[in-house]
């Protein structure tokens, strides 16, 4: 198990290298650039090309990747935000716990619910049941996160006033205020990805449910419950993990409109404020970031494959 | 002609003719107001910034030896007022007596000495600092400017919001840009920044108060916190802002979309409050290459374009028809000149001078960005219009940093649409600067308008600089320089427990109250 983790980590720098040349390449591209935004609508040509000099823009691309990488190599630096005038790792980890907290949160809501939905569909095959579960998951599926974030705020802001717009409460320094704040956008998250997760259980448990040994097990006399759940259930958890995997890169990916909706000063937010006034430093940190998060849940969710299911082993005999 | 929508009886139009007027209810100290904007600020050292999502949080902070009033006239704020010699070379400011920083120091003489020098090397408009000699301090009420030539526009520059010449401690003034203690003189201190949260201020009970002043104006005068914490939230989704003020979580909002505005009409809690002008909606010309290097083609776009659409289009309704490139009612305000060129809304005219131009259906660059719903909503209803008399049109949308890169290029756009909003507010000298110097946004100078800002930046009467604003606007529209299209507003909002709020540059948290 050792050797394969170390295995997998090591298969990652390569990756991440590759989503860190994008990014540059990508950054290359784009026209515009941070001196525009910082000098304004009436800058001279002359201003700006003097800003780009203060701002090391004028060095070749290649120059300023090679400096980026030294730094990161030698040094473990992401470098220094120019708009935020910050180091990036600062600025990032700052806003980390935003948006690992909404993420997982998210997650937990769309598993719980989204496998509990599957398998009441799964039980009742083709009954009103299943069609409602089901036609609710795709729903949920087809709304867009921005709109479905403004309907909650409309709901449970304005019209119900339970919770409040946006805005982000620490959790250490106040549990509640801190679950008040991330209801509505975890809320509004894991019912997009609730809907794939139900789908996918849906189809898992219906496929278990026809196998000899929960044949066995209804005709040993156990109560249906206990055969759906434990039997059955342990059987579903591995397609179901692997969705979880891809949902929690896409919940990161929904977190950067979320964020943006209910004001959470996370990475999203953070990132988005980058690409609107080009702060390269920040961008390409925040994209490598976000990269190594992905990396790492794909390889958390191929070591749990071996907690769950006992066929699956990673060490070589 | 005057053209907009009336937002409810609530709504408070214009600036300046209630400035005097003294509250008729009674102030009540206490209380956290909460205040959104959209972006959040770049820095809080204010010199350093012309941002106006700094500035809505630093003018609480910091002040200015000469601040704007509520019409945005220079008025004295940390100066009792400025002598300047018959020549024009030497002002002297005396100071104010027992205004403390937010540190508890007296501030004197040295304190702006080492601000305005600091100002010179880091500040947003440094090039005020330019024509500086020398800065003396005689004693420590006064601080004696020197200039090495006459600058008439000094005190303007010194006076603007943009990125305010904010006076701070001495041993603050050493440092570098954006490695200050955020100490100033204002009626609020600092006390917190979360960034991509909130700002958070509170008042300062050392506050020393300008008693030359019977009450607030503008910028300046006499100004009283009655809040005792001012929490400014950032929140880029305009849904979630308007949702918080309908809620009472927020009180007061910088900007509230026009629709947004019309919905609430009927919430009793909410007060909505217009502010016509706001900014200026211009189409910028490129004199340097293509159709619009040509000045009949010019005037064809001149003759041809229904202003009033553009503007009732991009603004959702809250627009004024003015022709001027001042604002009705300041000082440099050029009357009627260019009126006949305004707005003439003549297609056949329009035609005749493609003809006269040899218009050969050349293509025509219309740039906007998305980043401003009015810039884009203006080149779409332009680009539609010149297509209606033939003209070739592509219109081109790109982000706001992209379309600001595109424009410092000679080629690559013929038509660049700008709101243009601090700097008519300013006064003549960026509106006039913006088309002149070395480097003018149409690309070719203009013989004409360059002496017109030499004549404006240097005469020591004010008629001659008058005059030269006038010729500079009679030259804008007899060579169809650029286009002016019309005067923007803006909405701002607050809770109806908010006493005594008034409209600004700003949303102004002091002079204001919970009821």
């Amino acid at each position: 198990m050792l050797r394969y983790t170390l295995g997998r980590l090591v298969s990652a720098v390569p990756v991440l290298l590759v989503v860190s040349l994008v990014s540059f390449a990508i950054i290359a591209l784009v026209p515009g650039d941070m001196a525009s935004e910082m000098a304004g609508p009436s800058a001279t040509a002359e201003e700006l090309a003097r800003l780009r000099t203060q701002l090391g823009l004028d060095k070749p691309i290649v120059e300023r990747m090679l400096d980026w990488y030294a730094a990161l190599l030698l040094r473990g630096d992401l470098g220094e935000s120019v708009l935020l005038r910050q180091s990036v790792t600062a600025a990032i980890l700052e806003r980390l716990p935003v948006t690992l907290s909404l993420t997982f949160l998210a997650l937990m809501v769309a598993i719980l619910l989204g496998v509990l939905a599957g398998m009441i569909a799964a039980v009742r095959p083709n009954t009103w049941s299943d069609q409602g579960v089901m036609a609710t998951a795709l729903v949920g599926l087809s709304l867009p996160d921005f709109w479905l974030g403004l309907v909650f705020i409309w709901i449970f802001a304005v019209q119900l006033g339970w919770l409040p717009t946006g805005g982000y409460v620490p959790f250490a320094e106040d549990p509640l205020g801190w679950l008040r704040a991330m209801a509505m956008p975890a809320g509004c998250l894991a019912l997009t990805q609730m809907g794939l997760l139900a789908r996918i259980t849906r189809a898992s448990m219906l496929d278990v449910l026809r196998q000899d040994f929960v044949r066995t097990a209804r005709a040993k006399g156990l109560p249906g419950w206990v055969v759906v759940a434990k039997h059955a259930g342990a059987n579903v958890l591995v397609p179901v993990l692997t969705v979880a995997g891809v949902t929690t890169g896409i919940l990161l990916g929904g977190a950067v409109v979320i964020e943006q909706v209910f004001s959470l000063p996370g990475v999203g937010r953070l990132i988005i404020g980058a690409i609107q006034r080009r702060d390269y430093p920040v961008i390409q940190g925040g994209l490598l970031l976000t990269a190594s998060i992905f990396v790492a849940v794909n390889l958390v969710v191929d070591l749990l494959y071996a907690a769950v299911d006992p066929r699956v082993r990673y060490d070589r005999r | 002609m005057i053209t907009r929508r009336q937002l409810g009886a609530a709504a408070v139009a214009g600036i300046g003719a209630s400035a005097l007027r003294a509250p008729a209810i009674a102030q009540k100290r206490g209380g956290e107001v909460v205040v959104a904007q959209q972006a959040q600020p770049p820095s809080l050292d204010a010199q350093t910034t012309t941002a106006q999502a700094s500035r809505n949080i630093n003018l609480h902070i910091y002040e200015t030896l000469f601040a704007r009033d509520e019409a945005g006239n220079p008025m004295p704020d940390l100066a009792e007022g400025v002598d300047i010699s018959a020549d024009g070379l030497t002002y002297r400011f005396a100071l104010r007596t027992g205004v403390r920083f937010h540190n508890g120091k007296v501030m004197d003489a040295t304190d702006v000495k080492a601000s305005l020098e600091r100002y010179g090397k880091v500040g947003g408009s440094a090039f005020i600092m330019r024509p500086v000699d020398a800065i003396e301090t005689p004693d420590a009420r006064t601080v004696t400017v020197k200039l090495k030539e006459p600058y008439p526009g000094f005190i303007a520059g010194l006076s603007s919001p943009r990125a305010p010449c904010a006076i701070i401690p001495a041993d603050e003034a050493v440092k570098e840009a954006n490695r200050i203690e955020i100490i100033g003189t204002g009626p609020f201190r600092f006390v917190e920044y979360r960034p991509d949260s909130h700002v958070r201020l509170a008042r300062f009970d050392g506050y020393t108060p300008n008693t030359n002043f019977r009450e607030r104006d503008g910028f300046g005068g006499r100004k009283t916190a009655h809040f005792d914490a001012i929490t400014i939230r950032f929140m880029p989704e305009a849904g979630a802002r308007t949702a918080g003020l309908q809620t009472g979580e927020l009180h007061v909002l910088e900007a509230l979309a026009v629709p947004a505005a019309q919905r609430l009409r009927a919430d009793r809690n909410i007060r909505t409050y217009e502010m016509i002008p706001w900014a200026f909606q211009t189409l910028m010309l490129n004199h340097a290459q293509g159709p619009t290097g040509n000045v009949a083609f010019r005037r064809a776009i001149q003759a041809a374009l229904d202003l009033e659409e553009i503007m009732a289009i991009s603004t959702d309704g809250l627009y004024r028809m003015t022709h001027g490139w001042q604002h009705p009612g300041t000082t440099y305000f050029a009357g009627e000149v260019g009126k006949e060129l305004y707005n003439i809304k003549d297609q056949a005219r329009a035609r005749a001078l493609l003809r006269e131009a040899g218009y050969r259906n050349e293509e025509v660059i219309v740039l906007a960005d998305s980043s401003f719903s009015n810039h884009k909503a203006a080149g779409e209803v332009t680009a539609e219009q010149l297509k209606a008399i033939g003209v070739n049109v592509r219109l081109v949308v790109l982000d706001w940093p992209s379309a600001l890169n595109q424009r410092t290029r000679r080629e690559g756009w013929h038509i660049w649409t700008l709101m243009l909003g601090i700097e008519p507010y300013e006064g003549p000298y960026g509106v006039v600067g913006f088309f002149s110097g070395h480097a003018p946004v149409q690309h070719e100078r203009d013989p004409v308008i360059e002496d017109a800002q030499r004549r404006l930046t240097t005469s020591l009467a004010e008629a001659d600089r008058k005059k030269a604003v006038a010729d500079f606007q009679a030259r804008m529209y007899d060579q169809a320089i650029a286009i002016k299209c019309g005067d923007v507003g803006i909405v701002q909002a607050a809770r109806a427990n908010v006493e005594n709020y008034r409209p600004y540059r700003i949303p102004r948290m002091w002079d204001c109250w919970f009821a």
